[in-house]
């Protein structure tokens, strides 16, 4: 769509053409407008490199939940793909999928093995075998739990998820200032 | 178009000015952006390891069991920390009222470590009831200690 000079307006009508001159104006302006580029390609310049300061390579293997509040740590180490077990006040979850209730494993002092998770985590490491039959099985999992959950909660699961054969635990966390550890921080 | 006007091109003189195309300057800025909104990760995680083999137990039966060293542990209890070894030598870190006082466990980590400078691995064995939030602050200052190689245990296994 073509873009035209616009003309008068307002108080065209007046018959007067002195009238219509001295109020409406009377002479041709240039109506040619110079956009202002270079602040706005600065803008895009600090835009981008903003964008690349936050870019991590590693993409968004955990997904933050609403219900679980994650501790911050500073010596920490890059996030790998594994099966992720998150733990709030209310449900154990492996995965999305609900395995065990916090509140049944808080209250209870034995150490009794969660089922459902090691038939589950089992199962992953057989598929895991399927697909990567020349690869080492790295047998770690994501723990990914509320700040105020009890440690019983934690170590009933860590038990679960070692007699399923995955004895490596990463602890989610959020990462903040400082160096990264000595296992290769970000 | 941006232009660089040099001032020249009078009296017969070729005119030097410069074109700068910034149309597709731009477009390549955008492209940048739109794949990097994209691709962004907005929310910044890492993740602290720790493995459940308490160091000197051998993995399996038919291992060769390694040679007995002193074992290093930081036990978390719900009113301090204990910095102990399995030769007997203990260090209670009591809570500053509600906090646990990372100041001097930070100081006793670092004593350790001089005299260790070797030493990689400890245990981290908090009891039941100890916040989640505490036992990773613990492990952070640990890993930060210069003991990468942790393991996190039961506090009542240790015993």
């Amino acid at each position: 769509m073509p873009v035209h000079v616009p003309g008068k307006v307002l108080l065209h009508h007046i018959p007067l053409k002195f009238v219509r001159d001295k109020v409406a104006g009377g002479g041709k302006k240039n109506v040619d407008q110079s956009l202002p580029m270079v602040p706005f390609i600065d803008f895009l310049i600090v835009l981008v490199v903003f964008l690349i300061m936050n870019f991590a390579a590693s993409g968004e293997l955990v997904a933050q939940k609403a219900s679980i509040t994650m501790p911050s740590a500073a010596n920490t180490e890059t996030l790998e793909i594994s099966p992720i077990i998150s733990i709030d006040d209310r449900v154990v979850t492996l995965d999305g999928t609900r395995v065990a209730d916090t509140q049944t494993l808080a209250q209870n002092a034995q150490m009794d093995p969660i089922n459902s998770l090691i038939q589950t985590l089992e199962q992953q490491k057989r598929n895991w075998s399927i697909l990567h039959p020349s690869e080492p099985f790295p047998a770690a999992v994501i723990l990914q739990a509320d700040v105020a959950v009890d440690f019983r909660v934690i170590k009933k699961v860590m038990f679960s998820a070692a007699q399923a054969g995955y004895s490596n635990i990463s602890f989610a966390v959020n990462k903040t200032g400082g160096g990264g550890g000595e296992g290769g921080g970000e | 178009m941006a232009t660089i006007d040099s001032g020249g091109g009078h009296g017969g003189k070729k005119s030097v000015d410069q074109e700068i195309p910034l149309i597709p300057f731009i477009d390549l800025l955008f492209c940048c952006i739109m794949f990097l909104l994209a691709t962004a990760v907005w929310n910044q995680l890492a993740r602290i390891s720790a493995n459940q083999q308490v160091p000197g137990q051998p993995q399996n039966e038919d291992a060769i069991p390694p040679e007995e060293r002193v074992r290093l542990m930081l036990q978390i209890q719900g009113s301090r920390y204990r910095l102990a070894s399995s030769a007997g030598d203990s260090l209670d870190i009591p809570k500053n009222g509600e906090e646990y006082d990372i100041a001097t466990l930070m100081e006793k980590l670092d004593e350790r470590k001089r005299l260790e400078p070797n030493r990689r691995d400890i245990i981290v064995a908090p009891e039941d009831g100890v916040r989640y939030s505490d036992v990773v602050q613990a492990m952070d200052l640990v890993v930060g200690a210069g003991f990468p190689e942790m393991s996190l245990s039961d506090g009542a296994s240790l015993m």
